[in-house]
C-alpha cells in the first residue's frame, strides 16, 4: 500500500518534471524563433529570399555584410559609433552620479534629507514623455538639435538607478569605514571615489549595463532630435527601412541591417547574462 | 568645493565636447567615400569649403558623381532624408531654419525639392534669386519647370535638371495577346480615353492579367489634372472632381479585381513588372524605369534572368500628365555662391552632361535642344522599350505640361489620400472611416488648414 | 574639545552632502522639470508652424484642450480611442505575461521539482528584453509583409491560397503587437516575481508541505498573497509602459496606426504633434492629459513602493 502511494508520488513528479521542462523549453524555442530565423534570412541573397521560403542556410551572410555595411543610404557603422557615444557616456554619467546623489543622501544627515528622498521616489515614476514637449521645443530654440550630448547629459538624473544605488549602498556600507577614512584626513570626496565606489562596483556595473541598453535602444528622443544622417543613431536608421524609398532594397540586406543593430546587446549579453539576471533579480523591489 | 565643482564642470565640458567633436568631425569622410574631393590645403578661395546639398535619395547625387566635376579644395557633402511622411521636409526646414546661426560648413548650399512642395521654398526667404548668382540662360528649359522654380514676383530660385512629362508604360507581350497589336500608335489608340481604358481593362481581366499593379498607379494622371488646389485660399481642404474620379475608378478596378491594393512603391506592386508578372501598365515618367521597375530592368533581375527588359512600349495614355521633377534650389546664406551657379548651369545648360543623362541614364533632361535632337534621331532608342524611341514621345508630352493649383501641403494630401483610402479599398474601414482618417491625420500634420467636419 | 570638533564636521559633512546631490538636481531642474512646465504652460498657447511660418505663440486658454477632447461626428474622442488601443494591445499581451511569468517563477521555485538548466533556461527568457524594439518590429515586419517569409510559407504549404495582408487587419495587426510585447516582457517578470517568492519565508512553504498541503493550496494561499505588494507593483510598472506603447506599432505600422487608426497610440499621435507642425500648444496639451492619467497610477506604484522600503 505504502510504496503504491510512493510510486505514485515519483510518477507525478516525473510527470509534472516533464511537463515543466516542456514548457520551459517551448518558451524558449519561442524567444530564439525569431533570433535564429532572423540569422536564417540574412544569410540570404535577395532572389532567394523572393523565392520560396526555405530554412536553409543562404550562404550569402558575408556579402550582405558587407553590402550592409557598406550602403551608401543607411550608414550603419556611424550610426553604431554615434549609438556607442550615447550610450557608452550615458552609462558612465548615469550611474555616477546616480551613486554620488545615493552616497550623499545615504551618508550624510542633513536638513530636508527626507523631503529629498521622498522626491526621488516620486519623479521616479513620471514617464520621461511629459516633459518631451518643452525639451523639445528648448532644443529647436537654442539650436540644440543634432547634439549627442543632449541626449547624454540628462542622464545625470536618473532617479531609477538612483534608487536602486541607495538599496545596494543600505545593504553593503558600514558607515564606520566612512568614519575611519574621515579619520585618516581623506577628504569627502577622495573617500566617495576611491572607497565608496569600489565598493558599490557590481552595483554600478549592473546599471551601467541597464543604461547602456536602454540608450542603445532608445527611439523616442533621438527621432524628434537627431535630423542629420551622420548624427542619427541605430534605431532611427532602422525605422527609416520602413519607409517606401527603400521598399526596393535588398530584402537581405534589411535582415542584415537589424542583425546588426542589436548584435552588439546581443554579444554583451552573451558574456554577461548570469550578472545581468542578478541584477533584475535585486533590482526588484523586496519583499 | 569650488575644486569638486571645477573638476564636475570640466568633466562635463570633456565629455560633451568629446560627444560632439567624434560627432562632428568624420562623418563625411566614413559616410561619403565616393563624394569627398580631396581637400586642398593651400588653395585660398573667399567660398566655402564645404559644399552641403540636401536630397531625399540617391537618385542626384549618383548623377552628380557621375557627370559634375567638383571644384578643387571642396568637399561635397549630402544630407540624405527620406521623403516619405514630410520626414525630408521636416528636416530639412530645421536646417533652413537654423541658417543663420549654423557655422560656414555647415551650411545648406542646395537643397531639391519635389513638385508637392516646391512652392513652400521658392516663397520663402530662405531660397535666394539665382539669376544674381549668374544663372541667366534658360532658353532651352521647358518653361513650367521655370515657372515651379519661381516665387510669386517671378524671382527664379532654382533649376529642375529633369523634365516630368509622363506616361503608360505597357508591356508587349500582354498587348499582343490582348489587343493583337503592340504598336505604341494603335495602342495608345485603344486608350486615348478614359472610356476606352476601362473597356481595355476590362478585356486584359477576362485574359488574367491585372490591368495596373497598384490601385494608386495612375493617381497622378488625374491628380495633376485638376481644376482646384488641394487647400483654398481661405484654407479648406476641398476635393477636387478629378482627385474623386480617381477614388471612383479605384473603387471600381479593385472590386472588379483589375488592380493590387498595394501602394505604387511596395514590393507587390513592383513585382508586377518582373518577367512573370500580370501588369499590363505602368504610369510615369523617365525617372520610373530606375524607381519602380527595379524588378523588370534592375541589375539584379538580369543577372538572375527575371527581367523583363525590351517587353515594354510608351504611349501618352488616357490623359497628359506629369509626375515629379526634383528641382535643385539655392539656399539662402550658401558659402559657395560660385559653385552652386555652376552646378545649376552645368545640369541645365552642358550639352555633354545633358546627352549623358539621356544616353546612359534614361532620364528625359531640362535642355530642349537636346531633348530633341535624341527625339528626331531614328537610330535612338531605349533597350527597356525594345528600342522604342521613349525621348520622343516625352518631348511630345513635355509641351502640354502645365504647373497649376500647387500647395505647400501637397505631398501630406496626396500621400495622405492614398494611404486612407487603400484602406477603405482593402475593406479595412468604410469609405467615410477612410476620409474621416485622412483629414485628422492632415490636421495633426497641418493645423492650419481647415478640414471638413473635424 | 572632542564634542567641538564634531560639531564643526557634521557641519562640513552637511555642505558636501548638498554638493553631492547637487548635479542631480541641476539636471532635473534643467532637463525635466523646467520642460514639463514649459509643456503645461504651451497647453494654452496655440504655437506651431505653418510650412517654414511660425504661428503663434497666441493665448487661447482651454481651446487646445476643448479641441483633444471634442468628440467628432461619429461620437469618437481620438486621444480616447488611442489611450484604448494602447489599453487594449497592452492587456492582450500582459494577462499571458503575468499568467506565464507566475508560473514559471513557481517552477523556477519550486524545491519539489528542483528544475535542472534554470541558468541557461533565464538567459534566454530575458533575452528578447534587451533587443532593440525598433529593430525587432522591423524584423516582424519583414517577416510578416505580404512578401514576407511567412506568407511564403503559407502560400507554398497550401494554408491559404494567396499573400494574407496581416498588417491591414485590425486583429492580427493588433495581435502581432500584444506578442511581441509579451515576448519582450514576460522574461523579465519572471525574473522579478521569482526574486519576489524567494523572499518569501522558507519556512511557511515548509509547514505547508508538512501538513500535506497539495502545490494549488500552498500557490494560492501562501505564494500569492505574500506576493502581491510585488505584483501589484510589475503590473502598474507594465501598465504605465503600456500607456507609453511607441517603438513597436510606431515602426510596424508605419507611424500610420493602420488599419483605420486601430493601432495608434497616444505617444505615436504626441510624435505627429512634434514632427512636422511643431505643434507645441495640442502636443502640452496631449502631454498634460497623459500626466494626469500616469500620475494617478504614478501615485499607486508610489504608495506601494514606499509601504515596501518602509518594512
Amino acid at each position: 500500500m505504502k510504496t503504491t502511494r510512493n510510486e505514485k508520488a515519483k510518477l507525478s513528479l516525473v510527470l509534472s518534471r516533464v511537463l515543466a521542462y516542456g514548457f520551459i523549453v517551448f518558451l524558449c524555442f519561442l524567444c530564439l524563433f525569431c533570433f535564429i530565423l532572423l540569422v536564417l534570412m540574412a544569410s540570404k541573397s535577395n532572389s532567394q529570399l523572393q523565392g520560396a521560403f526555405s530554412l536553409r542556410w543562404g550562404g550569402n551572410f558575408l556579402t550582405n555584410l558587407k553590402n550592409a555595411w557598406n550602403d551608401a543610404s543607411i550608414n550603419i557603422p556611424r550610426g553604431m559609433v554615434n549609438s556607442f557615444i550615447v550610450a557608452m557616456t550615458s552609462a558612465v554619467i548615469t550611474t555616477y552620479f546616480s551613486a554620488l546623489t545615493a552616497y550623499g543622501v545615504h551618508v550624510y544627515n542633513f536638513k530636508g534629507k527626507n523631503f529629498v528622498f521622498t522626491f526621488i521616489m516620486a519623479i521616479m515614476v513620471i514617464p520621461s514623455q511629459v516633459s518631451a514637449v518643452g525639451f523639445i521645443q528648448l532644443a529647436y530654440k537654442f539650436g540644440l538639435t543634432n547634439k549627442l550630448w543632449l541626449l547624454i547629459v540628462p542622464g545625470i538624473a536618473a532617479p531609477v538607478v538612483f534608487f536602486y544605488m541607495k538599496q545596494y549602498l543600505e545593504s553593503v556600507l558600514p558607515l564606520d569605514m566612512v568614519e575611519a577614512a574621515r579619520m585618516d584626513g581623506s577628504n569627502e570626496f577622495r573617500i566617495f571615489n576611491e572607497i565608496v565606489l569600489p565598493i558599490m562596483k557590481p552595483a554600478v556595473a549592473v546599471q551601467m549595463i541597464f543604461s547602456f541598453v536602454s540608450s542603445w535602444n532608445n527611439f523616442f528622443m533621438p527621432a524628434l532630435l537627431l535630423t542629420k544622417e551622420q548624427y542619427k543613431t541605430v534605431p532611427i536608421m532602422i525605422a527609416q527601412l520602413r519607409s517606401a524609398d527603400y521598399s526596393k532594397f535588398d530584402m537581405g540586406k534589411v535582415f542584415m541591417f537589424i542583425l546588426l543593430a542589436i548584435l552588439p546587446v546581443m554579444i554583451v549579453y552573451m558574456f554577461l547574462s548570469r550578472f545581468i539576471i542578478k541584477g533584475v533579480t535585486s533590482g526588484s523591489v523586496k519583499g | 568645493m569650488k575644486k569638486f565643482l571645477c573638476a564636475l564642470l570640466a568633466l562635463i565640458m570633456v565629455l560633451s565636447l568629446a560627444a560632439c567633436g567624434s560627432g562632428s568631425n568624420e562623418p563625411a569622410s566614413t559616410a561619403e567615400p565616393a563624394s569627398t574631393a580631396e581637400p586642398a590645403s593651400t588653395e585660398e578661395s573667399s567660398e566655402g569649403k564645404v559644399f552641403h546639398i540636401y536630397a531625399w535619395n540617391e537618385e542626384f547625387k549618383g548623377f552628380f558623381e557621375k557627370y559634375y566635376t567638383v571644384p578643387e579644395g571642396i568637399e561635397v557633402v549630402w544630407t540624405i532624408v527620406p521623403n516619405e511622411g514630410t520626414q525630408y521636409q521636416d528636416a530639412l526646414d530645421l536646417a533652413l531654419l537654423n541658417q543663420e546661426s549654423a557655422s560656414d560648413d555647415d551650411k545648406v548650399d542646395m537643397f531639391l525639392a519635389e513638385a508637392d512642395y516646391i512652392l513652400k521654398y521658392t516663397n520663402s526667404e530662405y531660397t535666394q534669386d539665382i539669376k544674381a548668382l549668374g544663372v541667366t540662360n534658360f532658353s532651352n528649359t521647358y518653361k513650367y519647370t521655370v515657372e515651379a522654380a519661381s516665387d510669386a514676383n517671378g524671382v527664379v530660385k532654382g533649376v529642375s535638371f529633369q523634365c516630368c512629362p509622363a506616361g503608360m508604360i505597357y508591356r508587349r507581350s500582354i498587348a499582343l495577346d490582348v489587343l493583337g497589336t503592340d504598336d505604341p500608335a494603335e495602342v495608345q489608340a485603344a486608350v486615348a480615353d478614359w472610356a476606352k481604358y476601362n473597356e481595355v481593362a476590362e478585356k486584359v481581366h477576362a485574359k488574367g492579367y491585372l490591368m495596373t499593379a497598384s490601385y494608386a498607379e495612375y493617381y497622378r494622371v488625374f491628380s495633376n489634372n485638376t481644376s482646384s488646389p488641394w487647400v483654398d485660399a481661405s484654407g479648406n481642404v476641398q476635393i477636387d472632381p478629378a482627385i474623386q474620379a480617381w477614388m471612383d475608378q479605384a473603387e471600381k478596378f479593385v472590386n472588379n479585381g483589375y488592380t493590387l491594393t498595394s501602394g505604387v512603391w511596395d514590393a507587390e506592386t513592383t513585382e508586377q513588372a518582373a518577367k512573370d508578372g500580370k501588369a499590363f501598365c505602368f504610369f510615369g515618367p523617365a525617372w520610373y524605369y530606375n524607381f519602380c521597375m527595379g524588378p523588370a530592368f534592375g541589375e539584379d533581375a538580369v543577372k538572375a534572368g527575371t527581367d523583363s527588359v525590351g517587353d515594354w512600349g510608351l504611349c501618352e495614355g488616357p490623359q497628359a500628365f506629369f509626375w515629379g521633377g526634383t528641382w535643385l534650389l539655392a539656399a539662402t546664406g550658401s558659402d559657395n555662391p560660385t559653385m552652386l551657379a555652376d552646378v545649376m548651369d552645368t545640369f541645365i545648360n552642358d550639352e555633354e552632361v545633358c546627352t549623358n543623362l539621356i544616353k546612359n541614364e534614361a532620364q528625359f533632361t531640362n535642355n530642349q535642344a537636346v531633348n530633341n535632337k535624341f527625339a528626331a534621331d531614328p537610330e535612338f532608342g531605349n533597350p527597356y522599350l525594345g528600342g522604342q524611341n521613349d525621348t520622343a514621345i516625352f518631348a511630345e508630352g513635355a509641351k502640354n505640361i502645365k504647373f497649376q493649383n500647387q500647395t505647400i501641403y501637397d505631398q501630406g494630401c496626396n500621400e495622405g489620400l492614398q494611404n486612407a483610402f487603400a484602406e477603405y479599398l482593402k475593406g479595412a474601414v468604410s469609405k467615410d472611416e477612410a476620409m474621416s482618417n485622412f483629414y485628422k491625420a492632415l490636421k495633426e500634420k497641418y493645423p492650419a488648414i481647415t478640414v471638413p467636419e473635424a | 574639545m572632542k564634542k567641538a570638533i564634531k560639531h564643526r564636521k557634521s557641519v562640513s559633512y552637511t555642505k558636501w552632502a548638498y554638493i553631492f546631490i547637487a548635479p542631480f538636481f541641476i539636471s532635473y531642474t534643467v532637463f525635466t522639470l523646467v520642460p514639463q512646465f514649459l509643456t503645461i504652460y504651451n497647453s494654452f498657447f496655440e504655437n506651431y508652424r505653418n510650412g517654414l511660418q511660425q504661428i503663434g505663440p497666441n493665448f487661447v486658454g482651454l481651446q487646445n484642450y476643448v479641441q483633444l477632447l471634442t468628440p467628432d461626428k461619429t461620437g469618437t474622442v481620438d486621444f480616447l480611442k488611442y489611450f484604448g488601443n494602447a489599453m487594449a494591445m497592452w492587456i492582450v499581451g500582459a494577462v499571458p505575461q503575468f499568467i506565464i511569468a507566475l508560473l514559471l517563477a513557481v517552477l523556477f521555485t519550486s524545491a519539489r521539482l528542483n528544475l535542472k538548466g534554470q541558468g541557461i533556461a533565464k538567459t534566454i527568457i530575458y533575452m528578447p528584453n534587451l533587443i532593440m524594439a525598433s529593430a525587432f518590429s522591423m524584423l516582424i515586419f519583414a517577416l510578416f509583409s505580404n512578401v514576407g517569409p511567412i506568407n511564403k510559407l503559407l502560400v507554398a504549404s497550401g494554408v491559404i491560397d494567396q499573400a494574407f495582408d496581416f498588417l491591414s487587419f485590425k486583429i492580427p495587426v493588433r495581435t502581432i503587437i500584444a506578442f511581441m510585447n509579451f515576448i519582450m516582457w514576460f522574461g523579465n517578470t519572471t525574473i522579478v516575481l521569482m526574486a519576489g517568492i524567494m523572499g518569501i519565508d522558507q519556512s511557511l512553504f515548509e509547514s505547508a508541505n508538512m501538513d500535506g498541503a497539495n502545490a494549488i493550496h500552498v500557490f494560492f494561499d501562501i505564494t500569492l498573497p505574500l506576493l502581491m505588494p510585488i505584483l501589484t507593483y510589475a503590473m502598474i510598472t507594465s501598465l504605465i509602459g503600456g500607456i507609453q506603447m511607441f517603438d513597436v506599432p510606431q515602426v510596424i505600422t508605419n507611424g500610420k496606426g493602420t488599419p483605420n487608426m486601430t493601432s495608434q497610440t497616444v505617444i505615436m499621435m504626441l510624435n505627429n504633434y512634434l514632427s512636422t507642425s511643431k505643434n507645441y500648444g495640442m502636443a502640452g496639451a496631449l502631454s498634460v492629459m497623459l500626466f494626469i492619467i500616469t500620475g494617478i497610477l504614478s501615485f499607486l506604484v508610489f504608495r506601494t513602493l514606499s509601504k515596501q522600503y518602509k518594512k
